[in-house]
């Protein structure tokens, strides 16, 4: 007789851990610096030694524009430059998955379709801004992020409608190095790391 | 349907008519200042001392930066800053507004008003871990 109430006591109890996975953040968490801040800081961030801020600032709109971005937003007065590019997002993995999993349902009789990751934007947010022990250097912060939507799928017995949306910060080395790279060419200037 | 049916569907109507028109009215206290308003306001401002709007302006981007937030705009003659930054996985939209104005000769004033899923966030202790960002950054920049 006791194995019955056990099992209803099963039932709460994953149901509790489970909306403990999915439990929004703190609000606290969004306003600290963590260990990671720093390295994310030095990855984003180069001096330049030009006195000139202006040309700095054209110089990075046009590596951007090489990289195939367009600029949607300058503020010489702030020292800042937004960019976006838009970009298909299929990934082999996701469709390879996607089909494993609608055989796999299909046996259990059920067509179940997960959506999968189809368009994404690429943004890029520049800041630059002087050094105050050294009037002649500035720095270069650079930020590439993406959004990316998803499209339709169906759960088995309902459909889901495409357009899910989520963000993600982009902390690939490379993709810095290489901007970096390219800016410090496009200047001729070095970059140094901070 | 005979004629007393419809008219007391037409009754019904004009009677739920009324209910949906009196949800529409703002509220009367929608711009209206209360004392809990002015504490929130306190906790959202902080003067410092430089007297160079731009320089603290920079600063507050910077700190923003800092902190993981995507700076959305900038307007340096407003004063204006506008930045968001997402939780883990997705989870979780704060979304900022910073103005930064003169006050006095010696002084600039900050102001931030933040959100947490659209709702006003009324911590202090969240205002006060901004602000020593700020602070922060603009010591950074002058050392």
């Amino acid at each position: 007789m006791r194995r019955p109430v056990f099992r209803w006591l099963l039932v709460p109890i994953l149901g509790g851990l489970l909306s403990g996975c999915v439990q929004m953040p703190k609000v606290e968490t969004f306003f600290v610096l963590t260990p990671e801040s720093a390295q994310h800081r030095a990855l984003q961030t180069r001096m330049f030694e030009t006195p000139d801020e202006k040309e700095l600032l054209s110089a990075s709109a046009a590596v951007l524009q090489d990289l195939g971005f367009q600029i949607e937003e300058s503020r010489p007065q702030v020292g800042m430059l937004r960019a976006a590019k838009e970009r298909g997002a299929r990934e082999y993995g996701q469709e390879i998955m996607q089909s494993l999993i609608f055989i796999l349902c299909a046996i259990g009789g059920k067509a179940v379709i997960t959506p999968v990751d189809v368009h994404q934007q690429i943004s890029a947010t520049l800041v630059t801004r002087r050094s105050e022990t050294d009037a002649s250097r500035f720095s270069v912060r650079i930020l590439f992020h993406r959004s990316i939507w998803k499209g339709d799928g169906n759960t088995g017995d309902q459909h889901i409608p495409p357009g899910q949306q989520s963000l993600e910060v982009i902390n690939d080395a490379k993709i810095y190095q290489q901007f970096f790279s390219k800016l410090s060419k496009s200047v001729f200037l070095e970059a140094h790391k901070i | 349907m005979n004629a007393r049916t419809s008219l007391l569907i037409l009754g019904l109507a004009v009677l739920l008519q009324a209910c949906v028109g009196g949800a529409q009215k703002p509220p009367k206290e929608l711009l209206a200042l209360n004392d809990a308003q002015m504490k929130i306001r306190s906790f959202q401002t902080r003067a410092f001392d430089a007297n160079d709007q731009n320089k603290v302006l920079r600063g507050v981007v910077a700190a923003l930066q800092d902190l993981g937030f995507i700076v959305e705009r900038a307007n340096g003659p407003m004063g204006l800053v506008t930045a968001g930054k997402f939780g883990p996985n997705g989870r979780g939209f704060v979304e900022l507004t910073v103005t930064v104005r003169a006050k006095g000769k010696e002084q600039t004033e900050v102001r931030v008003n933040a959100l947490f899923n659209t709702k006003p966030i009324e911590d202090p202790k969240i205002y006060q871990n901004f602000f020593a960002a700020v602070e922060r950054s603009l010591f950074i920049s002058r050392g």
